[in-house]
Formats: C-alpha cells, structure tokens, sequence
C-alpha cells in the first residue's frame, strides 16, 4: 500500500497523447488567430488566475457577502443592537408551540408562557395570575379557563389544563420576531451579529491600512538604507516580535481600557511588523535593479525611489502579506473580545457575543454557535481569498 | 559555534531587558495608582499602601528596584490577590498549563507528522484532500471557538468528559485536545509540503533502487530531511499555544497560569500581568535560542558562526 504510494509520489504519469493527433489539419482547420495567444496585462493575469480558482472565488463570494451584510443589514432590521425587550430574553430561533383553543402558545424554559401567532411570531408575554409552590406550578389565566405550566418533574416543564391533561406540542416554527433568537437581555442576536461583522471589518480594514503605510515605510526605508539604519531598525523589530503580538496588544489594551477605539490602537501599533519584515526583503533584491541606479542618477530623492519606483514593484508580495494578516487582525479582535478586552458593553463584537453566550451554553446554545459560525466563516473566507491570491500573484510559490 | 551562542546570550539579556522596560513604563503610564478604584479608601490608608508597596518613590527608583528584584527572579506581590506574590501565583499555575501544554505538544508531535507524511504519500488522492481539508480547518477555526465546541458537544450533549476541572485524567482530553488544533494543523501542513519536496529528490530515487524497504526510505531518508523546516516553526507554534492557553483555560476553568493572567487583566492587576508577561517573554526567548541550537545541530548544512545574511 504505501510502497505504490511512493512510487505515485515520486514519478510522475507520462500523459497519454491521442493518436488522431497526429493527422494533418485541412486547410480550413487552419485558423492562425486562434492559436496566438492573446496577451494580457498583470492586473488580467492575476484575475485570470485567481478566477479559475475555485476556492479563492468562493472566498471572495463570502467576503463580498459578509460586507454587504455588515453595511446594509442593520438597515433592513428593525431591532437595534444596544436595546432589547427584557421579557423576550433568550428565545430561540425554533420552538415549539402549543395549540390550545385556536389560540397558541410557546412554553419558554425559564417558566415563561408566550401567547404567540401560528406562523411562530410571538404576540406577547402573559403574566401568571398565580403560583403553586406545593404543587409545583404556574398558572395562567387564558380566556375562560386555567392553563398550568407544571415544574415538578425535574428539568421537564409541562402545559396541562385545569383538569390534568397534557397538551401534546402542536408544531415546531421558526422564530419570526427574532431571526436567529434574542440574548439574555432579549437584543435581537441577527443585529448583534450584524454590528459584529462591522467590527471585525472595520478592525480588517485599520490593520490593512497600518500595514500599508506603517509597515510598507518602515521596511522600505530599512531595506533601501540598509547597513546600519537596517541593522538598528530591524533589531528593534526582532525585538518586538520576539514575544507574541496578541501579549503586546493585551498590554496596551490594559493601559487604553477596552474600546473600539483601543483596539484599533492597540492592533495598529504592533501589527505591521511582519509587514515590514517582507518588505525589507523586497527592497533589498530590488535595490539594486538597473531602473533604481537610473532614478539614483537624476538625482531623484530616496524617498521618492521608495515610494514611486521600489514599492510598486513589490506590490505581489505585500498584497499576500496583507491578505494572510487581515484574518489574523479580526482573530486577534474576536480573541481580545473573548477575554473581556475588547468592544464595551452596548456595542457587540463576535468575540463579545461568544462570551456572553457561554455562561448560558447549557441552556441557550444558540446563542454560541451563530456567532462561532459568523467567525469560522469570516476566517475560512479570507483565508482561502489569501491562498488564491498567493498563487494568482505568484504563481511559482505553488506547490 | 561558541562565539555565536554568546552573541545570543547577550541579544537574549538585551531583548529581555527591552520587555521589561516596555511593560513596566505601559503598566506605570496607566493613569491612577493600582489602588485608586477601591471604594473609600481613607487618605492615611492610601498613604500606607503607598508606602508598603513603594508607589511614592519616584518613578526612575521604582523602575530600578524592579529590575533588581526581576534579575533575582523576584516579580513582587500581586495587588489583588492578598498576600500572594506573582512568584506563587506562577508556581501554582505552572504545573497545570505545563501538563496540558506538554501533552499538547506530544499530541501535535504523534498526529500531525503522522498525518503529513500520509497526506504526502497521498498525494492529491482523497487521503490527502481529506487531511488538507481538515488542517484547514483546524487552522483557520480560532481556539475558542474549537474549545467552546468540543465543550458543549463532548461534555454537555454526550457527558463524556467532565465539563471542568483536572480531577480526572478525563478532564484533560478536550482542553488539550482544543490547544493543539490550531498547531497540530500547521505542523501536518508544514510536513506535508516538505515531505512532498523531499519526495521527489535524487537520493530518494536512489535509496529505492538499491532496494531499502519502504518504512526505512521513509523515516531514515524522508523524515530526517522533512522534518527541518518543522523544527523552525516551534518557536512560533508555543507562542501560539501560550496565548491560546488563554482562553482554553478560561473555557474549561483551568487554574492555570492563563488563566490567572486573564483574571489579572479582569481585576487590573498591574505587578501580576507585568510579571506573567515577563514570564511568558523568558520562556518564550529561551525556547527559541534552544531550537536554534538545535537546528544547527541536525542540519550541518547551517553553519551559525557564519552570520545570518
């Protein structure tokens, strides 16, 4: 078994060429323009490659999506993330509802009876007109007779009416009022999620930008430099980088207090490390290209080269330094949320919500898995974006 | 080799230095002393706590006395936690995150190789998509929400395992089982990719054709020089592990170093979250000179005394 592997690894098939091949074309056949190829720019190349590149599409789908979602879902909703019914907490997205007297209601856990539509939307919370604690149960007083929500047993709940019988559940639907369900303090977690992936965006796009102008000058100037202005600029960043940049963004979170604000800092003034690390390596290679020495002699200022002719040409390896550190920024957000450092109260972050949704896990667990679910995704998504555009741009990194 | 491990030993004492610079002047820029936030402290009390923990010495004075009692290996006492210092916190902390870190890594060393090399043999069959599919996941997925996950599935839904706690060996599957995901996956990657390398090299060929046996052209011939590139990503790797200890120990309410550090950032606990970063730096520089060392050692082709340019 894995001797044949071996053998596959190690050589490979001779492709098998098609005997009529090798027939002469008639003249008709013989279409000139069709076999020259047509040329392309780089910018058409990479889309060429990247197109053909089933997941880095479906990545980009996703991402398209998830920006969409984060700027025009809060919009279409009209719950708001920061205010929410306290007496609609924790439902979930499906429940069951029960059907009695043409009328129906859900039986919420937390003892909570809910007169709702048949289509699932919730009309409203009923009050209990009066409790039996010997019995163990509530009871409610719904048009001209009793229903009974009974407590006894033991992590069952039970609707009975006056004379004892159990009302078997009608259907199971959908939430209507709330999407994806409500949290503890009945906000409706669709929006919450919503105002999440603004968030995590808004954190992307920052970590983007730092890269790009912190990151980008920093490693051009150490690279273009070099000698001793490299040795000491790099030093500086072998030492930042020595312990993880999560440790050092945990510090100054520390010293801001949480907020978006202090994330935004805090992940800008360490983020672009790696950045200018790739950077430097471009400068250095290109440097000594023949259009730098051309530029070097009519007298164009150093920093003029770094920017208008050295940069751009190491556009490629920035662009995939950038793309593999974006999903790591919204990581780093989502962790510092998660840890009680990140976003403050009202506003929600995807890390927030998964927080606060696993104190109530055993019970609520919907609560958790959306947005897990929006992070996985969110992750998965730029990650394959960044995969594509490694091997769009370049193509001999493949492997 | 001696004059290039000095080299080091010096950047090691300078960067370290460096870092505790860094967090004693963050952690002392923050505006109000450790105690302003308790409720009605009267003047004279304040004044004492001042004194005990020299907060009205000037600021260059603390700092020196700080890296004194640092290059003693003494982090000073905790602020919050009464009558503990950051050295006690550490010491009860250490053997918990240094077990399910130390089975961490055996985990990722027994499964993740393993699986690379498989992938590599498997080259774009469905084995290796399957594993590639899988290690994408595992290091795309953050850790707490993998931790959160296993948690409700294997506890909560089917009470495998214990939902907290290390009384029984048990306890320890899923918070380990969470740290190393992120890991294992980059290691069976990483091997993967090198190992498919390695593959197609001349001397593999020869080695088959003088006849060795499979499991022998693999491990002697393949893994030895497969596994090179692995070894330079451990450093990384227990940075990713220490700071994925965080939440995992958070998660499975772990009394582990992570933990206290979370709780220490929670509770403002300036000397404890000083300290533990401190702690954390030290651990983190030593590991990575060692696997430098290490390195030159089963690669000759790397010779260190020769600079790095």
């Amino acid at each position: 078994m894995a001797k044949d592997s071996i053998e596959n690894a190690m050589s490979q098939k001779r492709p098998v060429i098609d005997p009529s091949l090798w027939n002469q074309l008639l003249e008709i056949e013989k279409d000139e323009k069709s076999l020259s190829h047509i040329s392309l720019t780089y910018s058409q190349d990479v889309w060429r490659r990247l197109r053909s590149n089933k997941g880095a599409l479906f990545g980009l789908i996703i991402i398209i999506a998830l920006i969409l979602f984060a700027l025009i879902g809060p919009l279409l909703t009209n719950h708001s993330y920061d205010d929410g019914t306290l007496t609609l907490s924790n439902i979930p997205p499906r429940y069951e509802i029960y059907k009695v007297n043409n009328e129906y209601f859900y039986l919420h856990k937390n003892l909570k009876l809910y007169l709702t539509e048949e289509d699932g939307s919730i009309i409203k919370m009923l009050e209990k007109d009066s409790e039996d604690l010997f019995k163990k149960q509530l009871i409610y007083a719904v048009g001209n007779g009793n229903l009974i929500i009974d407590y006894s047993t033991k992590n069952i709940l039970t609707l009975i009416d006056e004379n004892g019988t159990t009302f078997e559940s009608y259907k199971n639907v959908a939430n209507k009022t709330n999407l994806l369900g409500t949290d503890h303090l009945g906000r409706d977690l669709l929006t919450r999620i919503m105002y999440g992936a603004r968030v995590s965006l808004l954190v992307a796009v920052v970590a983007a930008l730092v890269n790009f102008v912190i990151g980008m000058m920093y490693g051009g100037i150490a690279g273009y430099f070099g000698g001793k202005v490299d040795n000491i600029m790099m030093r500086i960043v072998d030492i930042i980088s020595i312990i993880p940049l999560t440790l050092y963004v945990i510090l100054i979170m520390v010293v801001l207090n949480s907020g978006l604000l202090s994330i935004i800092i805090a992940l800008g003034s360490v983020y672009w490390v790696d950045m200018a690390r790739v950077v430097r390596g471009q400068m250095l290679s290109l440097k000594e290209e023949e259009f730098v020495y051309a530029a070097k002699t009519i007298g164009t200022k150093p920093l003029k080269i770094i920017t208008t002719h050295l940069l751009p040409n190491a556009m490629g390896a920035i662009i995939v330094t950038l793309t593999m550190l974006i999903p790591s920024a919204i990581f780093t957000e989502a962790f510092m949320s998660f840890i009680g450092l990140g976003v403050t109260a009202p506003m929600a972050s995807w890390g927030t919500l998964c927080n606060e949704a696993l104190e109530s896990i055993r019970s609520f667990s919907y609560q958790l898995f959306f947005p897990s679910i929006a992070i996985c995704i969110t992750m998965i998504a730029f990650n394959l974006m960044g995969d594509g555009l490694r091997d769009a741009l370049d193509p001999k990194l493949r492997k | 080799m001696g004059l290039y491990t000095v080299k080091r030993l010096v950047a090691i004492v300078i960067t370290l230095f460096m870092i505790i610079t860094l967090t004693f002047f963050l952690m002392h820029s923050i505006p109000g002393g450790p105690f302003t936030g308790e409720k009605n402290v009267p003047e004279v009390v304040m004044k004492a706590l001042n004194e005990k923990y020299h907060l009205d010495d000037p600021l260059w004075k603390q700092y020196v006395d700080y890296l004194k009692s640092v290059a003693q290996f003494d982090l000073g006492p905790s602020f919050k936690y009464e009558g503990m210092t950051v050295n006690e916190l550490i010491k009860a902390g250490l053997p918990v995150s240094a077990k399910v870190g130390l089975f961490s890594i055996i985990l990722i060393l027994l499964v993740g190789i393993p699986i690379g090399i498989f992938a590599a043999l498997y080259q774009n069959k469905w084995p290796d998509t399957l594993a590639m599919l899988l290690a994408t996941l595992g290091v795309t997925i953050p850790s707490f929400v993998v931790g959160t996950i296993l948690l409700y599935v294997f506890s909560l839904k089917l009470g495998w395992t214990p939902a907290y706690g290390i009384d029984q060996w048990q306890g320890y599957i899923l918070p380990v089982v969470a740290l190393s995901g992120y890991s294992l996956s980059f290691i069976s990657r990483l091997t993967r990719s090198s190992m498919i390398e390695v593959f197609q090299q001349d001397y593999m060929r020869t080695a088959r054709g003088k006849g060795l046996r499979t499991s022998k052209i693999i491990v002697k011939h393949g893994l030895r020089n497969g596994l090179i590139p692995v070894v330079t990503v451990v450093g990384p790797l227990i940075a990713a592990m220490l700071t994925g200890s965080f939440v995992i120990e958070k998660i499975f309410a772990l009394p582990g170093i992570g933990r206290h550090f979370v709780q220490s950032i929670t509770n403002r606990d300036y000397t404890t979250i000083m300290g533990i970063t401190i702690f954390y730096a030290v651990i983190l520089v030593v590991i990575i000179f060692i696997v430098d060392l290490i390195y030159g050692l089963i690669d000759p082709r790397i010779k260190l005394n020769k600079g790095t340019k």
